[in-house]
């Protein structure tokens, strides 16, 4: 038989054929990294993609996992759901990624978990809805920040122990976060024996929340209770509880520590005695001293991350979604959904940056609740916050 | 305790009507019920924030500044949303191009102001915090301005008289030789005026926030429609009466309540008095 140009060709196409199974030894671990980059609920995810850059770059640096490089297919949801499916189906379908780390708000999550869960993509959820998690219907799904129940405790715990509560006032804004969290606050204290003095949703473009403050002050709260992500109205309490020398402690959601609030507020004083969800792992004590862990990632990602513009635990939670990914692939020699999903099942206690990871094939919550902590809401430095009365 | 929600209640109260009075001043010089009217009142606290909080310019400049901003937006939207509409007015056209140019003033302060809200400077240090915190009462003031300026406007000017025989009868004003474009043009950059310093005046209560400008939307219709579509005396009637029930349902049933408590009164006021509080039935020679 002559040998033809196309017969070369196509002996060379088969010869290529047959080296695969070398090549695909290289073939990189491709995840799928859903998270909102823009608009007006961008900020989480702005803080998390900066870990997720990291941890990618510190892993490809030393030689990828098993000399295989961590390829990271990003997709900007800009915080709407829709925006998120197509991102979900584009990843799975033609990116056929091994794992997906995302989307990081609830509202997206509710939408593309189905879609995770039918294509069988192990995936790390970041949202705190309780249903996100469920081992019948997304065995596929794991998450790796707490669930709303894991914050209600916290704070209701924290009024009760330290705070020492008889009485309080619960409040959040009229968004479907804010009722959920209002409802589920509202009951965690009251089964609790705690009596609700106060309770309701409030409009977040209210213009002036003073008569609100005023019937919490007379019907004799211990603490405010507040769920609220609206700068403004988290502001407009604060001023509102100066004005009317309202002297009992605010807390409650994380969004009452960011920056905005230092800049809405009347006085700095406001500000004092707001104490908000963090973490262990985030947080300065008594001395101003980080966890020996987290000070040192702190060290060494000076210069390269910036911090002071965002928290700390949406970074480390960033670089311990890449971590658990790379370490499953690691333990196990394999990108198989199964084996990934099947090594995540058997963590105890994984160490992470931001908190330690427990899964089993039943529960798909690894937070430890234990790892949440009250921070003062104004004692931002480098994205951690310093821990709130009664811990030290 | 009284003086804190009267307080509260007459300063949202007096933007409400503010912005009433706004939609009336689009309303009488052209028929069209405006829904930039709202946008008008958040940008004169954005325009107000970014003149002397953010660029450090003196405040009477950026207070001037800000209203002839808010002007020129008031002439826009008669240029881009009302007179390509004025032909079909019964078609209520308006209705969809006014609200498209509102949605773009706000979209596009979303973009390029902030999505959070951002502090409005004091004023004139009067920051207490209390009922007396010139934030309750600066509202109140720019009401009483207003009300006396256009009183001044329509009893005692030319213009001012002119601006009403349009409002009367648009035809025969024409008839007469009243530039009408002109009068009309000069009703929706006095509107601006008004919406702006509606916005500029609750600045410190409402924060320059791309998102007061669906609420004033709103909440200044309200008293439009309880005062009567064209009255003044009732829009500013309706409106602080709207702001001081507002509050004091917020402390007597709270949170959303309050907003179903406000507009179960507003229903039932409408169903007594469709016309309004103080609007005359409509007549028709036949």
């Amino acid at each position: 038989m002559p040998l033809t140009r196309r017969g070369f060709a196509l002996t060379a196409a088969a010869a290529a054929g047959f080296a695969r199974p070398a090549h695909a030894q290289a073939e990189p671990i491709r995840i799928g990294w859903l998270a909102t980059l823009t608009g007006p609920l961008s900020s989480p995810g702005i803080g998390f993609d900066r870990g997720v850059r990291w941890a990618t770059e510190e892993i490809n640096a030393k030689g990828g996992v098993n000399g295989r490089l961590i390829e990271v297919i990003t997709r900007d949801t800009q915080g709407e759901p829709t925006k998120a499916v197509n991102a979900t189906q584009e990843v799975i379908s033609r990116h056929k990624v091994h794992a997906i780390w995302g989307p990081t708000n609830s509202g997206e999550l509710l939408a593309t978990s189905p879609i995770m869960a039918r294509a069988k993509v192990p995936s790390l959820v970041a949202g705190v809805v309780n249903s996100l998690i469920d081992p019948d219907k997304y065995p596929n799904a794991f998450r790796v920040t707490p669930s709303n129940s894991q914050w209600d405790d916290a704070v209701r715990n924290y009024c009760m122990k330290v705070v020492k509560v008889k009485k309080v006032a619960i409040t959040a804004d009229a968004t479907g976060y804010g009722t959920s969290a209002h409802d589920d606050s509202v009951a965690g204290f009251k089964k609790a024996g705690i009596e609700v003095v106060y309770s309701g949703v409030i409009d977040p473009a209210q213009p002036d929340v003073t008569p609100d403050i005023l019937r919490m002050k007379n019907a004799g709260a211990d603490a405010l209770v507040s769920w609220t992500v609206s700068s403004g109205m988290a502001a407009r309490q604060m001023n509102a509880r100066a004005a009317l020398n309202w002297d009992v402690p605010i807390v409650g959601h994380p969004a009452m520590g960011t920056g905005e609030i230092g800049k809405l507020v009347a006085k700095p004083e406001n500000w004092d005695k707001v104490y908000i969800i963090g973490y262990k792992s985030c947080s300065f004590d008594d001395k101003g001293n980080l966890p020996a862990k987290t000070r040192a990632f702190v060290d060494s990602v000076k210069g390269k991350i910036k911090l002071d513009d965002t928290s700390l635990w949406w970074v480390a939670s960033g670089v311990d979604g890449i971590r658990l990914i790379a370490d499953a692939v690691a333990k196990t020699g394999s990108s198989d959904s199964d084996k990934i999903i099947g090594y995540w099942n058997t963590l105890k206690e994984w160490p992470g940056l931001y908190g330690n990871y427990s899964f089993t094939p039943r529960e798909h919550n690894g937070f430890n609740g234990d790892d949440i902590v009250m921070q003062r809401a104004n004692s931002q430095r480098d994205g951690a916050f310093a821990l709130a009365p009664g811990y030290a | 305790m009284l003086a804190a929600i009267l307080a509260a209640g007459l300063a949202v109260g007096a933007t409400y009507a503010l912005i009433g009075v706004t939609y009336n001043l689009m309303f009488s010089a052209s028929r069209v019920m405006s829904f930039t009217a709202g946008q008008l009142g958040m940008l004169g606290g954005v325009f107000g924030a970014l003149f002397i909080h953010r660029l450090g310019m003196p405040i009477i400049p950026g207070f001037i500044l800000a209203l002839a901003a808010c002007a020129l937006v008031g002439v826009v939207t008669e240029i881009v949303a009302v007179r390509p509409v004025l032909g079909s007015l019964e078609q209520h056209l308006y209705v969809l191009s006014t609200l498209g140019l509102a949605l773009m003033i706000q979209q596009f302060t979303a973009i390029e102001w902030s999505t959070e809200p951002q502090p409005f400077p004091v004023l004139l240090g009067f920051d207490g915090g209390g009922p007396l915190d010139e934030k309750f009462w600066l509202p109140l003031v720019a009401c009483v301005v207003t009300i006396a300026g256009l009183e001044f406007l329509y009893r005692r000017t030319l213009v001012g008289r002119a601006f009403l025989a349009i409002a009367e009868d648009n035809f025969a004003a024409r008839a007469l030789g009243l530039p009408e474009r002109n009068l009309r043009m000069g009703s929706y950059a006095l509107a601006g005026v008004v919406g702006g310093l509606a916005g500029f005046a609750s600045g410190e209560l409402l924060l320059a926030f791309f998102a007061n400008g669906a609420m004033l939307n709103f909440f200044g219709f309200v008293p439009v429609a309880l005062g009567g579509l064209g009255n003044n005396r009732g829009a500013i009637i309706g409106g602080i009466a709207l702001g001081v029930f507002q509050q004091a349902a917020n402390f007597l049933v709270g949170g959303v309540f309050a907003s179903v408590a406000v507009f179960a009164v507003f229903i039932i006021v409408l169903l007594v008095r469709p016309q309004g509080l103080f609007g005359a039935p409509a007549t028709r020679r036949v």
